[in-house]
């Protein structure tokens, strides 16, 4: 059509037949196709669509022209309220994927109420909107037919379960693997990493490794076992209780690791963490930027005095206990403008899937105004050998104004990081500092830290 | 027969795995949730069904 943008359809959108997510002159629509016009109907005259948007486990929508629809076979056109960042699930912590994992739960409960089930439970279904997860593929749902069996009992155990059991039991990273597996992780896969003791814990013995074992056995059989099968609604229920007792019954051992302890660890005086948190408040203030990237937030101190600032703010660390505690401290306060994120500055989550496009990489979804990095340039420049212009660099590519904590030599948690090892770093100074940092930054103003040696700047890109 | 139809893969080892389970655990669902109606007949209010309340509600 002349005159009308182009519509581009979100690469990460094409799985489902009933219809696609695209974006058509910077705004997201959704269009809904005719194969699902009778589900879709009942969605909203059963109340459903209603309910789970005022319960806030769905993003709202609003009606928008058909012929928006840059597809043939589009029964409406709907405008979904757009999520500010855009995560994926192994971008979270523990306690992020257990909630989501709840939330999907909660969603099909509700969904059973008004005769409708879900028909799929992929994690990628649910973001995090204001601090907490919330679905937003508002055509998850369809009728719900009586003793057919819940059809995303394999995808939830793949996306939700087998990565909560390993980090509960095996170790907090494994949440990683959901990176290599963009369908979830292989049950074969979880069930073979799990201890042995999980099989006799009943949840997991039942959803994890029988389900493998079941699934290898009935790997030829095709379409005549599955027809035969079927759930009684009240075993469905039941089934879904006790998927829900599992997932709920899943916890971390209590055990710090390196960085969850940091903060408490740190080189300051109390006159030092005031003179930080005073300077950085105010550089805040003076950048005026309304999204905020904290790198290397660890629990979080300095996302806080951005928040307060009024900023919305995700804050990135690469260790997943203090994205966790960070998690957990904010699901307990009523801060809703701090998105915890688990991901590695030196190793940022990659784009992955079909065409390497469908899950955008970190980099690709930056949009920040402002990025903070603090106590974080010697982490990349000493302890991971990146040379001080290839740090600025990234830097500038995730937010035009930066403020920025200069940690020199001579203070200790930099002789921590070379206490073992040569010095290759001659030109870690102040001096290299501000010629590597000045070729892609202006340096509007600096201030150092009081009882301290660091100094903390605050830079504008030059464009 | 009818199809079951899904756009996901649901598993045909899966699908005949879910409705075992959900046999088994339909026997102590059952019995929880009668103890729990007759509880709350008993004290004569309401009791939260079983499977209600999975995730903790959004405050907002």
């Amino acid at each position: 059509m002349i005159g009308r943008p182009a519509a581009e359809r979100v690469p990460g959108s094409y799985r489902d037949p009933s219809g696609f997510v695209f974006r058509r002159d910077g705004v997201l629509y959704r269009q809904i196709n005719l194969r699902i016009a009778d589900d879709w109907s009942l969605f909203s005259s059963s109340g459903l669509h209603a309910a789970l948007i005022e319960k806030g486990l769905l993003v709202a929508d609003e009606p928008a022209a058909l012929d928006l629809a840059p597809e043939p076979g589009a029964f409406e056109v709907v405008r979904p309220e757009e999520i500010g960042f855009i995560s994926y699930p192994y971008e979270w912590c523990f306690s992020q994927l257990k909630d989501a994992a709840l939330l999907t739960l909660q969603a099909q409960t509700l969904a059973a109420e008004h005769g409708m089930t879900l028909r799929d439970a992929s994690a990628y279904n649910v973001q995090f909107r204001r601090g907490r997860p919330i679905l937003i593929d508002t055509l998850s749902f369809e009728r719900a037919r009586s003793d057919e069996p819940w059809k995303p009992y394999r995808q939830f155990c793949e996306h939700f379960l087998a990565p909560l059991a390993l980090m509960a039991h095996r170790d907090g990273r494994l949440g990683l693997l959901l990176r290599d597996f963009i369908d979830g992780v292989p049950l074969d896969l979880a069930s073979a990493l799990l201890p042995r003791g999980t099989r006799w814990s009943p949840g997991l013995a039942a959803h994890v490794h029988l389900h493998s074992r079941a699934q290898r056995q009935h790997a030829g059989s095709g379409a005549e076992a599955s027809r035969a099968v079927k759930v009684s609604d009240t075993r469905r229920r039941a089934l879904l209780d006790h998927l829900r007792r599992t997932v709920e019954g899943l916890h971390l051992p209590a055990q710090g690791t390196q960085w969850a302890d940091y903060a408490d660890q740190t080189s300051y005086t109390a006159a030092g963490t005031a003179s930080k948190e005073a300077i950085v408040g105010r550089m805040l203030q003076a950048a005026n930027g309304k999204r905020a990237w904290d790198v290397g937030a660890n629990t979080g101190r300095y996302s806080a005095i951005a928040a307060t600032a009024g900023y919305e703010v995700v804050a990135i660390d690469g260790d997943w206990a203090a994205v966790e505690r960070h998690y957990l401290a904010l699901r307990s306060t009523n801060e809703r403008r701090i998105m915890p994120l688990l991901a590695d500055l030196a190793d940022p989550s990659p784009a992955i899937g079909w065409a390497n496009r469908e899950r955008a990489s970190l980099l690709e979804r930056a949009g920040a105004d402002v990025v903070m990095a603090l106590a974080v340039v010697h982490h990349l420049a000493i302890g991971r050998n990146v040379p001080l212009p290839m740090v600025s660099e990234l830097l500038a590519r995730l937010a035009p104004k930066l403020i920025v904590e200069w940690v020199p030599k001579e203070d200790p948690m930099v002789g921590r990081l070379l206490s073992a090892r040569e010095d290759v770093f001659p030109d870690y100074s102040v001096g290299g500092f501000r010629a590597a940092f000045g070729r892609d930054f202006k340096i509007v103003e600096q201030a150092p830290i009081d009882d301290s040696p660091r100094v903390l700047f605050r830079m504008e890109r030059l464009d | 027969m009818r199809l079951l139809f899904a756009y996901i893969d649901p598993g045909a080892g899966s699908l005949v795995i879910q409705a075992i389970i959900a046999t088994v655990v339909s026997i102590p669902f059952f019995f929880r949730n009668a103890i729990r109606s007759m509880v709350a007949k008993f004290r004569g209010k309401p009791q939260p069904v079983d499977e209600k309340g999975a995730a903790p509600p959004d405050p907002e």
